[in-house]
């Protein structure tokens, strides 16, 4: 039994959950977090993003400077966005299938920032409703 | 490699998250929770308050690195020379995997 812990992008959130279904897996629990990831050290991908929100951006409430200062606190990494957080119990088996489906679902072109995957071992699971334990608890 | 749970007080994240961060571990993952501890909950005049909100840290590192994530928290979420009810909590458990999805690839 493990516990497969997905952070993901909140707009991916759709694909995911269709994803998460036809890898068989209908069910899981999904709360809203917020991360950030390792610091970026490439210095072009991050004057690219910069470029690209400072055209996106408006100066008409807190002038240039301010602009520049959000734009910079942005990029610096100490940043916390916001994603989701799936957690999804599987058998042993079924992981590498989940974790594959959960990859394709979201990776972008971005190449940053689409969050991570962890698997985790579990000792045992209860169903409420039939008090199965173990294995037959899961699904 | 092991998963860090760290449960601190709300005013103390942004402390925690620096230190983190100037200690090398930047990546973290921040969830809102509450939760009462052993103290159960807080009594002011008549009303009991059980669901105290707190923040739930979540660190993945290598095992190596176990001891000096626990100090750096340890130290930065204590409140008071001694410590105080309600600084909170640390769990370590172990993780199999770890995948980052932008790189496709199994690796921290």
């Amino acid at each position: 039994m493990k516990e497969i812990m997905a952070v993901v992008r909140m707009k991916k959130t759709g694909v995911t959950k269709k994803a998460l279904v036809t890898a068989g897996v209908a069910g899981f629990t999904a709360v809203k977090v917020s991360g950030r990831g390792r610091l970026v050290t490439d210095p072009a991908r991050i004057e690219e993003c910069r470029q690209k929100l400072l055209s996106m951006s408006t100066d008409d409430f807190g002038g240039a400077q301010d602009t520049e200062q959000l734009v910079t606190s942005f990029l610096d990494g100490s940043r916390f966005f916001p994603r989701r957080l799936f957690t999804i119990l599987a058998h042993d088996d079924d992981v590498p299938r989940i974790v594959e489906a959960i990859t394709n679902a979201n990776r972008t072109e971005h190449g940053i920032g689409d969050g991570a995957i962890f698997v985790m071992p579990i000792l045992d699971a209860i169903r409420v409703r039939t008090g199965e334990t173990g294995e037959a608890a899961i699904w | 490699m092991l998963l860090i749970r760290a449960i601190v007080r709300p005013e103390k994240k942004d402390d925690v998250l620096a230190e983190l961060s100037s200690a090398g571990f930047n990546a973290a993952t921040m969830v809102d929770v509450v939760g009462r501890g052993k103290q159960k909950g807080i009594k002011i005049g008549g009303m009991v308050y059980d669901e105290i909100p707190k923040i739930l840290i979540l660190v993945a590192i290598q095992d190596s690195d176990k001891d000096r994530v626990v100090k750096t928290i340890l130290s930065t979420a204590k409140t008071g020379s001694d410590g105080t009810f309600g600084d909170g909590k640390i769990f370590v458990s172990p993780i199999d995997e770890v995948y980052t999805i932008s790189k496709g690839a199994p690796i921290l």
